[in-house]
């Protein structure tokens, strides 16, 4: 009689496991849903260029303990307008290009759009003290070291 | 769009638009997004430099977007095939989930097979975290059989020896395995988040010798500026990309070597 209810007991915690996997496999897979949902609508909203000639440049944010290092790209910026501001948590970068130029043979839509600027802000983890910055170049890719301390 | 030949394989439309042959020794490249965009720039630069012509596409209901490629008024595929003499190349910028991956990876070998494919020629990216201090790119070759290994003699170029790869090329090369085809995979380090044409010239260089044909990358050097801006977008999606797939995991050293 016990063994049976041992029996019965594992059965049922079997499937109380399946159960439960099956369920957390359909939150997993809906949250992916939603992010990939509010990833194309971002996209879509936002392209990576305005008709007013400004580019957004890739950047990505580094944790690397002590800091953050935030690297960004800026092929054909002008070295000398590079300007990084900071307002609490907010880092305002802009940067002319060394020329304004089309991009060639692309119809329609931005093909005939004149770039002449990068512009972008970017969302921080922290607010910043502008003392705590340095700010590096390497050719025209930059990285900005954000001490946490 | 003519079509000379079309086929339906899994999930996949498989189209040529015209028929071609293939020298011998012959050459396959597969150019899929990964870091850097460092294998769809090299290819993007071979097609220019060697003339290849557009010979067919592939499309899938299940795994590309609703898409369609307009070139010189022409309506394309999403994943483009080009050709000329030995190399047959397929060129995709566009971003595949992995159970898609899984299924062109087969489609892709079962075609270079039925083609004479005898070598087939990967190159990417190995992202570097100190990348933006590194100048001298250094470069690193998996070969699948000591006949692909061959191929690398007297080419300066480092085997790559530990570590794990993981992506769309990671992919290809197990698969590659299982069709007995000779694969070399070049890879050079780069960027992982931004599109790194440099590493690209590294690996065509080396190419260039694999191949034993002349590639110049000049172009492609003076142009590196106007081809990071182009692909900010392609590689903003990419990356997204390579995070599903846990290209992370490629930074962490194996525990048993």
């Amino acid at each position: 009689m016990s063994e049976d209810l041992d029996e019965f007991l594992k059965r049922m915690r079997r499937v109380e496991r399946r159960i439960r996997e099956y369920i957390e496999e359909g939150i997993r897979k809906t949250l992916e849903d939603i992010r990939e949902e509010y990833y194309s609508i971002n996209t879509l909203l936002n392209p990576s260029w305005s008709c007013e000639g400004h580019l957004r440049p890739l950047y990505t944010i580094k944790d690397v303990g002590n800091a953050y290092v935030i690297y960004i790209d800026l092929p054909k910026a002008d070295l000398n307008t590079i300007d990084v501001r900071f307002k609490d948590n907010l880092m305002i970068i802009r940067a002319r290009l060394t020329e304004e130029f089309t991009i060639s043979r692309w119809s329609g839509r931005g093909g005939e759009v004149r770039f002449c600027e990068y512009r972008e802000v970017i969302n921080l983890p922290i607010k910043v003290d502008p003392n705590k910055v340095k700010v590096i170049t390497k050719g025209d890719r930059i990285q900005v070291i954000i001490n946490k301390e | 769009m003519s079509v000379h030949r079309e086929e339906i394989l899994g999930d996949f439309k498989l189209v040529e638009y015209v028929p071609f042959k293939l020298t011998r020794p012959s050459y396959g490249v597969v150019a899929l997004p990964d870091a850097g965009l460092v294998g769809v720039i090299a290819a993007w630069h071979i097609i220019k430099a060697l003339g290849l012509k557009e010979v067919g596409g592939i499309d899938s209901y299940s795994y590309l977007p609703p898409a369609i490629v307009v070139s010189n008024k022409e309506l394309r595929m999403p994943v483009r095939i080009f050709a000329g003499d030995d190399i047959l190349l397929i060129y995709c910028e566009f971003t595949l989930p992995i159970h898609g991956m899984a299924q062109l990876s087969r489609i892709l070998l079962t075609y270079f097979e039925r083609k004479g494919v005898e070598y087939l020629l990967l190159m990417s990216g190995l992202p570097i975290q100190n990348r933006f201090e590194v100048e001298r790119l250094r470069s690193y070759y998996v070969a699948t059989s000591s006949r692909a290994s061959e191929l690398v003699k007297g080419v300066e170029v480092l085997p790559f020896e530990n570590g794990y790869l993981v992506g769309p090329y990671a992919l290809l090369i197990k698969d590659a395995m299982s069709f007995r085809l000779d694969t070399l995979m070049l890879l050079t380090e780069s960027f992982l988040e931004f599109p790194d044409p440099e590493a690209s010239a590294r690996n065509l260089e080396l190419l260039s010798k694999v191949i034993n044909k002349p590639i110049d990358v000049k172009e492609l050097l003076e142009q590196a500026e106007l081809i990071r801006i182009r692909a900010r977008d392609t590689m903003k999606d990419v990356v997204r990309n390579l995070a599903q797939m846990k290209k992370g995991f490629e930074y962490s050293p194996p525990l048993q070597l």
